[in-house]
């Protein structure tokens, strides 16, 4: 091992997925040994064995879906304002000395903060959970966009202008397409924020969804069941991050020449 | 016939309260068909004086007038070729060639045609397909001269741009170029500090003195064309070179403190 050296690929596969053995082993280690108490922590195995009945027998699919459905939606609605706000922040420098300020503060409102206040303006039902998610995203969301764009290369901007570009174009021939591996690259690590945001959402007033099940678990002391479910939270992160990214080299060749 | 006139341009420049005087009054006329080299140590305004031509800068007093029209901002008609490299790196090297002519609004059809030939100029036909970050340098300071050519300026700015090429490259580069500016019949200011570059380029070679920058010496360059490289070895050149590399000395030393 020397600093910064890379390692091949199928070490890093080896290496990923041994700490995952690694951390299932100390676990089981603990809780199969005797080392734990039961009532606070449930073994491996039982966990298995619980998730595999919440998913047979009742109905935790339609939970895991509520949930996926919740976080999309919130998402894709916060998303599809901030990208043309961020973009003009970032592009004009007055729409960000008028807004900066603003999003900056509103960014660290915290959204489960706002959950009570949510839940008294729009109820339990599924405009509250969006809500919650579209707070906890929309203000990250531009200020992150707004970087973006700002960050491009002033000898690319000015190579469009002494080629005729006028201020519309330099915005969508060369600040848009510079800043989109970067604006990909901000959806994809917010879409992660946004899951925390809502099982928090689910935890307090659902009916339903992963945060619902988990709540419900604690009242039956099932920690199996909210292992599992935390554990299924972990797969659905780790499955849409890798999409996500996989689509992002695809989608940005150029991006990942160097 | 005259098509650019720079008269009694100068500029300052106000960052953080302290004002910097970057070029002091300058005047220069360029001629249809020049090629007119800047040749200046660093920091003596030789770049300034070039933005503004192009409009990304803009004089503190004074006029530039290209044929007979103020220049008040960037334009198609003046193509520049950056020391960086300024290639879009999300289009390929055809679509960068296009860059201008799509702004222009000509059909697809016709800015394929035109990037073909300027991309065969620059030998670059095999590369059409490439993004920018997989030719090397010197490959992509050709895409971009045939970048800033298919648009058809009525004058080409370079600014240093084969600076940060090795020397070998630079030198098939400045051939390039030599053909291309009599093949295409172009007007030309290239900015530089390579003192053999200024006079191979150039048939006429502007030195600028240190800051604050101005023309100190216009000098023409009576060498026959076509330039070939081994005149970089004839006596005509040496003297030249020994002649401009006086001028020059006596700048860096006053743009180092040093005494003259």
């Amino acid at each position: 091992m020397r600093p910064l050296q890379p390692v091949s690929p199928s070490a890093k596969v080896a290496l990923g997925i041994s700490f995952f053995v690694l951390f299932f082993a100390v676990w089981a280690f603990a809780t199969l040994g005797g080392f734990v108490s039961k009532t606070f922590l449930a073994d491996p195995i039982t966990m298995v064995r619980s998730g595999f009945d919440l998913l047979m027998n009742q109905g935790f699919g339609f939970d895991i879906g509520m949930t996926v459905w919740r976080v999309l939606g919130g998402f894709f609605i916060a998303a599809i304002l901030a990208i043309p706000i961020g973009v003009l922040m970032g592009a004009y420098k007055p729409v960000e000395a008028f807004l900066e300020p603003f999003v900056s503060f509103a960014r660290y409102l915290p959204a489960s903060a706002f959950i009570p206040l949510l839940i008294l303006w729009a109820g339990i039902g599924e405009s509250q959970k969006l809500a919650v998610i579209f707070i906890g995203s929309f203000f990250q969301l531009i200020l992150m966009i707004a970087v973006s764009v700002g960050n491009t290369r002033r000898d690319l901007v000015e190579a469009a202008y002494t080629l005729g570009a006028k201020d519309g174009g330099v915005v969508k021939r060369v600040l848009l397409p510079s800043a989109s591996p970067e604006i990909a690259e901000t959806l994809r690590m917010v879409l992660g924020w946004a899951w925390t945001y809502v099982i928090v959402a689910e935890l307090i007033g659902a009916s339903n969804g992963i945060g619902h099940m988990i709540t419900d678990s604690q009242a039956l002391m099932a920690t199996d069941q909210i292992i599992f479910g935390i554990i299924v939270i972990g797969l659905i992160g780790l499955i849409t991050d890798i999409a996500f990214k996989t689509f992002n080299r695809w989608l940005f060749p150029w991006a990942r020449l160097s | 016939m005259p098509i650019l006139h720079i008269s009694q341009v100068s500029k300052t420049f106000n960052t953080h309260g302290s004002i910097t005087q970057a070029l002091t009054s300058t005047d220069l006329t360029v001629e249809e068909n020049d090629f007119i080299t800047i040749l200046g140590p660093s920091g003596c305004g030789k770049s300034t004086l070039l933005r503004m031509v192009a409009g990304l800068d803009s004089p503190s007093s004074g006029d530039i007038q290209l044929d007979g029209v103020r220049v008040t901002g960037p334009g198609a008609d003046r193509g520049m070729v950056f020391q960086s490299y300024t290639l879009f790196p999300w289009l390929n090297i055809l679509e960068n060639i296009c860059f201008g002519l799509r702004e222009k609004g000509l059909p697809l059809a016709e800015q394929h045609e035109i990037a073909h030939k300027f991309l065969k100029q620059v030998g670059l036909q095999e590369f059409a397909k490439h993004f920018p970050k997989q030719l090397s340098g010197g490959m992509q300071q050709r895409t971009a001269l045939a970048r800033a050519l298919a648009n058809d300026p009525r004058i080409l700015l370079m600014d240093e741009p084969f600076g940060a090429l090795d020397h070998q490259t630079r030198e098939l580069m400045q051939e390039l170029l030599q053909d291309i500016w009599q093949s295409e019949r172009k007007t030309v200011l290239f900015v530089t500090h390579d003192i053999d570059e200024a006079i191979f380029m150039g048939n006429r070679v502007m030195v600028m003195s240190a800051r604050p920058g101005r023309i100190k010496c216009d000098l023409p360059i009576e060498l026959p064309y076509p330039r070939h490289y081994s005149v970089k070895t004839t006596p005509a050149f040496s003297e030249l070179k020994a002649k401009l590399t006086e001028e020059i000395r006596i700048e860096v030393r006053r743009a180092s403190g040093l005494p003259d």
